[in-house]
């Protein structure tokens, strides 16, 4: 996952740290090769998301965003050992980094989004002349990017947190691929020795309830059924009564894709979630999907709900901009990404250990 | 499709309104707004860069030629590029011919193969659908339970996970004119399904190889085109889904890629919902030329019997019957929005309230009306409080719903008369284009 996007972030951090670094030297005063008085690398070189973006260690003194004048650039290269990067300085790079995350389908304004917090990260920003270039840039970057996928969810440590049976509920648009994610889940829970139960929730394809049993048989999984064109809400509610009754842990309910512009099958989703009250419900969208992701995840945020999002598909677009768009529009955390058509192709989703990756070193 | 692209557009032009010399300031932002719409609409980020250079410099530098305006010129340079984009127009021969089905997992294959299959049967052929989707379960059902819908035949065999060995033996077995082949959902990236696709491409020498692909898909689509194509020449794309606010413009990219026209575009969940996509159309669509040769069509295709007299809505003599015939079409026609986008509007809005009255209502519109007398039907002024009390009554239906009637009837009404309002610029403009192409 993410490959392309690494590529592409190494060059632009590349081309970064070249127009960075340069910058002394142009000004002609005081270049670093006198004095390096305070160690080498002082503040986290390594990319280690969590720390703040340099910003913040130095603005002591004037703290003044605007474009820096050369005068001034002087005075902080010899008072401060500094130098300030100017918007100027890095606006090629940002425009690269912009095309790379357009390619990589982050959405138009997820991109905006993360690109204004570099760049204000970035200009203006004072960096002492032996602090590595990497680390100011790295931070910047990581930061950016977390703060669009924010923190992790373990889904186990969360179903033993809660009362048996736990109820999930899949929802999301047509096509994405949520009867086979159930399927996954439903694998991965009863592996980490949950035991799980499913109710067929999609009664309005052809086909889906066949799927599920399949899957169900194939799994060895009890799935709760009616006929095409019942109730889902009422399926869903005798699975959570099975559950009961027979002290399974976890109920999956699957349900019929639905356009999040269709004001009545919104209002089914609603019903739903009213009848079983779901722990947790799954937003599942298709990491192929470009700037609609953005639309279809508020609007499903919006209208019923959502506490956590699986990437399906990602063995298809491994760019995985669809995930960083996603989290962006509503800040719900990725708990899964699927990754194949077995049921085994399915990831635990963990945004630090992403995000590491994504910034560390060569592609 | 495209979505609000029409509307940046139409703001960028109006910019360029009364100029004679093309400025440039307002040409870069036109440009500018154009990426911005085509970005968010998912088009190939390469292929934007070049579309607006292109459009940009013929803007600035070819002459305009005499009597054309800065806006007429820069509109046509917009529109031609557009075309461009979206391809050709692909015919749909009605003829002895089998058609493969290619796409990603969950694009929408197996719905839009029975869409086909009701396509053709509506046009009188004789229509077969050969399921070699082996893998999902479910597949065989969910086709059959469709074609049982539709009434062609299916052949399938969910038993079987050899889709060579179905296809081979639906061959023999379905005799019919149109033979479809649904195939499995599989991604440029798995070796073995696309060799797969390609052997079932040589057994049943298929007439066409439609590339089936989902209009949320983002920048994926260019080179999940462009392998599928590599494979088994892709010469048609249907884009489905476009009834959610996805734009659409990923397969577009596909489109380039492959050199194939969009063939159908797929606009909801039952069999019916399939369009034949004529590129010219949609860009004048777009950018608020109207099509009324569409509409026309449509019209025709749509209300025989009951006749809507569109130029006398127009010319403002619209009375409830008239709303009455409307709602009745709307539900055969598709949406009003639909039906407006065709008209030649330019840049003019019409009112969201006009619009985005929900089916139901329709519906419930449709049941008071039934309860008024032809005079009311004919001459809405006579309605008094009591002529209302008993409509209401007649109806079961609140007061309210029977004033919001009312109100709604008027609110029409004035829209209608506004179109023709805003009719006289455009037709000029039109028939400047007419002579362009």
């Amino acid at each position: 996952m993410f490959k392309a996007l690494k590529e592409k972030l190494f060059s632009v951090r590349q081309r970064l740290e070249t127009t960075i670094s340069e910058q002394p030297a142009d000004d002609g005063v005081a270049s670093s090769t006198q004095e390096t008085p305070e160690p080498v690398v002082p503040q986290a070189s390594q990319p280690q998301p969590a720390t703040v973006t340099p910003v913040a260690h130095d603005d002591e003194g004037t703290k003044e965003k605007k474009v820096p004048g050369f005068a001034q650039k002087v005075v902080s290269l010899v008072r401060d050992r500094e130098f300030i990067i100017s918007e100027k300085d890095i606006e090629e790079s940002l425009s690269d980094l912009e095309i790379g995350l357009l390619e990589s389908d982050v959405a138009f304004s997820a991109t905006d989004a993360i690109l204004t917090k570099v760049r204000e990260d970035l200009t203006g920003s004072k960096r002492k002349i032996g602090t590595s270039v990497d680390s100011v840039i790295t931070n910047a970057l990581s930061d950016a990017l977390l703060s669009v996928l924010g923190e992790g969810v373990n889904i186990l440590d969360f179903i033993a947190s809660r009362e048996k049976p736990v109820k999930i509920l899949f929802t999301g648009v047509n096509g994405t691929g949520k009867t086979t994610s159930v399927a996954k889940v439903a694998n991965y829970l009863t592996k980490n020795g949950l035991t799980v139960a499913i109710g067929a929730g999609d009664t309005f394809r052809a086909g889906a309830i066949e799927q599920i049993d399949v899957h169900g048989e194939r799994l060895g999984l009890k799935v709760i059924q009616h006929q095409e064109g019942s109730d889902p809400s009422a399926v869903l509610f005798d699975t959570v009564q099975y559950a009961k009754a027979h002290n399974v842990d976890v109920v999956l309910g699957d349900t019929a894709g639905r356009f999040h512009n269709r004001v009545n099958l919104m209002n089914q989703l609603a019903k739903i979630r009213r009848v079983i009250q779901p722990d947790l419900i799954v937003y599942v969208d298709e990491a192929v999907a470009g700037n609609d992701a953005v639309i279809r995840a508020e609007e499903f945020a919006k209208s019923v709900g959502m506490d956590a999002v699986m990437l399906t598909k990602v063995d298809m677009d491994p760019k995985g901009g669809a995930a960083i768009s996603i989290a962006h529009a509503v800040g719900k955390p990725l708990i899964f990404i699927g990754v194949g058509q077995g049921y085994d192709d399915i990831v635990p989703f963990e945004p630090k250990a992403i995000v590491a990756d994504l910034l560390a070193g060569e592609a | 499709m495209l979505g609000n692209l029409g509307t940046n557009l139409k703001d960028a032009l109006k910019k360029l309104a009364g100029k004679t010399v093309i400025d440039r300031v307002a040409v870069e932002e036109l440009v500018k707004d154009l990426q911005r719409a085509l970005l968010q609409a998912d088009v190939n980020v390469k292929q934007v860069m070049q579309l607006s250079q292109t459009i940009k410099k013929r803007s600035l530098e070819e002459e305009p030629p005499k009597g054309v305006t800065a806006r007429e010129h820069v509109l046509k340079i917009v529109y031609e590029e557009l075309v461009h984009l979206v391809g050709g127009k692909v015919d749909v021969q009605l003829g002895r011919q089998t058609i493969l089905m290619a796409g990603l997992q969950g694009s929408g294959k197996t719905t839009t193969t029975a869409k086909i299959a009701r396509y053709f049967k509506k046009k009188g052929l004789r229509v077969g659908v050969i399921c070699a989707d082996t893998f999902r379960p479910g597949a065989y059902t969910q086709i059959k339970t469709l074609c049982d819908r539709v009434q062609v035949n299916c052949f399938g065999n969910p038993k079987e996970t050899d889709a060579r060995k179905i296809v081979a033996e639906g061959l023999q077995h379905l005799k019919d004119e149109v033979i479809i082949v649904d195939t499995q959902g599989r991604h440029a990236l798995e070796d073995e399904l696309i060799q797969e696709i390609i052997d079932l491409n040589e057994m049943t020498h298929a007439t066409h190889r439609w590339l089936v692909l989902d209009a949320a898909l983002g920048q994926q689509a260019r080179e999940q085109a462009r392998r599928f194509h590599e494979a088994v020449q892709i010469d048609g794309v249907i884009i489905t889904k476009m009834d959610g606010t996805a734009k659409g413009g990923g397969a577009l990219s596909a489109v380039s890629e492959t050199g194939a026209g969009i063939v159908f575009v797929g606009a909801g969940e039952t069999v019916e919902d399939l369009e034949w996509f004529d590129p010219d159309s949609f860009i004048s669509r777009l950018l608020g030329m109207g099509d009324l040769k569409a509409l026309a069509e449509k019209v025709q295709e749509s209300i025989q019997e009951e006749d809507i007299d569109v130029n006398a809505m127009l010319s403002g003599k619209f009375t409830l019957r008239d709303m009455y015939k409307q709602l009745e079409a709307v539900n055969k026609m598709g949406p009003l929005k639909q039906v407006l986008s065709m008209l030649p509007l330019g840049g003019m809005e019409v009112p969201d309230g006009a619009i985005d009255v929900t089916s139901t209502k329709m519906e419930r519109y449709r049941i008071i009306m039934d309860s008024m007398t032809n005079i009311e039907m004919d001459d809405p002024t006579v309605l008094n409080g009591s002529r209302v009390q008993r409509i209401a009554m007649g109806a079961g239906a609140t007061l309210e719903e029977v004033r919001e009637l009312i109100k709604y009837y008027k609110m029409m009404k004035r829209t209608f008369k506004n179109l023709k309002g805003g009719e006289k610029g455009m037709q000029r403009l039109m028939k400047k284009f007419g002579r362009f192409s």
